[in-house]
């Protein structure tokens, strides 16, 4: 008789699957389920002997016991006064919001979809991710609720959609499932907001899905603002069809242990692009960025911007990949990480991959890591800044780039969480 | 209000000042001239607080407190403005946010209320009026794509902005055209004032034509070795520095 060993990985999928039936899932569609949950069996548990996870540790994460979530209060509001279209998820539950269902337009939860049997869900069908990801095979074979948005051809949002999830304290595993569909010549803005309790010690594990048709418009401003100590890993896909165009900015404010996998798939002419970001971990905290865009298609182009700083012994990652396919001629495509070292023991790694199969291409990367101009420090002081001010300022100004980007009540609330976490107000 | 005795200072092992000497009243108009090295651009690093200098010897009081216990900032706080040299660009911060900043920190440590936005803007307008620096520079990053010119006339502008007691302006003149060096000049002599005293450091007479001084003295290997009225700076212009190091050679 054959002795079957469960190793620790399968272990952990196997609570976490437990954990989230118990809280509840959100089942969309099966057949993707069953593939994710193959794949699940046969990709390995990420190490640091995997160049996509040299720098990023999840060893931990392994013995994680899940507990069973306790229920929700304090919340945090979000952009109290802003005047926004609200979805509210906590844990991977759907907490409350205004739900719109007129003309084609469907905001609101994916269960709600999935009950109304909206043929637009099917978007979940193609996962990149969870074929290739272990976390993301996690995430898709047990899938929770999440923020449904589904705009149809020629329709535009009234009102930027505010997606909010919080997760609770204690080890809590959540998983929610976003799912954004953008018809043709569509325009939808979405803010997608985390939060997390300052007792939360558990696991953030979800899965953004986007399509965009043709001529169609996506506008994502994404805001990390994680108290607590929880690991968060986040897989974002988004594709994009012919002549459409695409915006993702990340700003993560605050977060103890964060992976971002973005990845970016124009696959049709003139696709347009724009993903910028910005991180700033201090303590003993950890960030990581890796980036993916697939230039299918000629004629796309993509700009691409991510600028950071690690303070105290914190961690910050940074990887962009461009894959240029055969044939996929006069591309443009461009890639800027900047980076400031702020503690002596502070870390940046920072890896540009540029894979080309075209001839006839633009493409550019650099990436600096660096550290305080102190002639320019200097120069602030003598006009009577104190050092305090004087940093703050050149902060504000490195990361300006990226910030000014997004919209001033987002801007101004993450320069806020800048300058309180560094002690600098 | 300024008074700077037997001031030795050093750069790594670097001996630069040897003993420098000076005295500057209220409402007074200094020039130093000097050859290359003499420590010219030492001096005024050393008033505006730079960190890399180390004084080893004598003393700098200003007012009647001792300014090398003072860091950048409080230097600053106390009225000391020093013109750059070489001005710093700082990409992503306005020069109007720069500005706003700056003062509403002095105000702060001189535990005076900030200036209201519209007061501010009321003196952005007449300082940079005064400089002739347009809208576009004003909105612009801190020097960001300036040209030598315009550098140093921000430096005024920004002078102006702070209303100094002591202002040390060094090599303002270098890179400056002749209708640059009117203006510049006349920034500073409209800010003239029986309160406040200049200091400035050149390397030439030229700039002494529109910035005419009370005092001129030469600095040479670390130390004034030769004071004069106005008119020594013409006689420089003339002479070189040769004939005051020969005298100065004789008497040691």
């Amino acid at each position: 008789m054959m002795e079957t060993t469960v190793t620790p990985a399968t272990a952990l999928a196997e609570r976490v699957a437990q954990a989230v039936n118990q809280a509840g899932s959100c089942s969309v569609l099966d057949a993707r389920q069953s593939l994710a949950k193959a794949a699940l069996e046969s990709l390995e548990y990420p190490t640091t002997r995997n160049e996509r996870w040299k720098y990023t540790r999840v060893a931990k994460l392994r013995d994680l016991r899940p507990a069973s979530a306790s229920s929700p209060s304090n919340i945090p509001p979000v952009l109290a006064d802003f005047n926004a279209h609200r979805l509210t998820f906590v844990d991977g539950q759907y907490q409350g919001g205004d739900v719109v269902n007129e003309s084609g337009v469907f905001i609101g939860p994916l269960s709600k979809a999935a009950q109304l049997q909206d043929d637009r869900i099917k978007a979940l069908d193609q996962d990149y991710f969870a074929d290739n990801e272990w976390f993301a095979a996690l995430q898709a074979a047990a899938p929770q609720d999440g923020a449904c948005i589904l705009i149809p051809d020629g329709q535009r949002t009234e009102r930027p959609i505010l997606v909010h999830h919080h997760l609770t304290a204690g080890d809590v595993v959540a998983q929610p499932q976003h799912v954004m569909v953008v018809g043709e010549h569509a325009h939808a803005e979405v803010i997608l907001w985390t939060t997390c309790d300052d007792q939360a010690t558990g696991l953030m594990n979800g899965a953004l899905t986007a399509d965009v048709a043709k001529h169609g418009h996506l506008s994502l401003e994404i805001v990390q603002d994680e108290q607590g100590s929880s690991h968060h890993i986040a897989h974002q896909q988004f594709r994009q069809a012919e002549s459409s165009r695409l915006t993702v900015r990340t700003a993560t404010a605050r977060a103890h242990w964060l992976r971002n996998d973005l990845h970016i798939h124009q696959g049709g002419q003139h696709g347009h692009s724009t993903f910028h970001g910005c991180y700033l971990p201090s303590g003993n905290t950890f960030v990581d960025h890796h980036t993916r865009i697939d230039h299918a298609e000629p004629d796309g182009h993509s700009d691409e911007l991510y600028k950071g700083l690690a303070a105290d012994t914190a961690t910050a990652v940074f990887n962009g990949k461009i894959m240029v396919h055969k044939d996929a001629q006069r591309i443009e495509a461009y890639q800027r990480n900047a980076n400031l070292l702020l503690g002596e023991r502070s870390g940046v790694y920072s890896k540009p991959e540029l894979e080309i199969y075209a001839d006839d291409v633009r493409c550019s990367h650099g990436c600096t890591i660096g550290q305080f101009d102190a002639e320019a420090l200097f120069y602030l002081r003598s006009r009577g800044m104190t050092e305090t001010k004087a940093r703050n300022l050149m902060v504000q100004a490195f990361l300006s780039e990226v910030l000014d980007g997004f919209r001033p009540e987002i801007q101004q609330h993450v320069e806020q969480v800048y300058a309180e976490r560094l002690g600098w107000n | 209000m300024l008074k700077i005795v037997n001031l030795h200072a050093r750069i790594g092992d670097t001996e630069i000042l040897k003993g420098l000497t000076l005295e500057l009243g209220a409402g007074k108009v200094h020039a130093i001239m000097g050859p290359n090295g003499s420590g010219k651009s030492t001096l005024a690093s050393i008033l505006a607080g730079r960190d890399e200098y180390e004084v080893t010897e004598g003393s700098i009081t200003f007012e009647g407190v001792d300014l090398l216990e003072l860091d950048a900032t409080e230097r600053a706080v106390a009225g000391i403005f020093l013109a750059f040299q070489y001005p710093v660009e700082i990409p992503g911060v306005s020069n109007i946010n720069f500005l706003r900043t700056a003062i509403n920190s002095i105000r702060e440590q001189r535990e005076e209320a900030p200036l209201s936005g519209k007061d501010f803007l009321a003196k952005v307008k007449a300082c940079a009026q005064l400089v002739e620096l347009d809208g576009k520079l004003r909105d612009r990053s801190v020097n960001e794509g300036f040209s030598g010119g315009e550098k140093k006339r921000n430096e005024i502008f920004q002078m102006a902005m702070l209303e100094p007691k002591l202002a040390v302006l060094d090599e303002t003149d270098s890179g400056l055209d002749i209708d640059a060096l009117r203006i510049v000049s006349h920034g500073v002599n409209s800010m003239r004032d029986p309160n406040r005293s200049f200091l400035v450091i050149t390397h030439y007479q030229r700039l002494l034509d529109h910035i005419v001084p009370d005092h001129v003295h030469v600095l040479a290997g670390g130390r004034i070795v030769h004071s004069g009225g106005k008119e020594l700076a013409l006689e420089l212009e003339k002479k070189g520095y040769d004939w005051i190091l020969d005298a100065q050679a004789e008497k040691a």
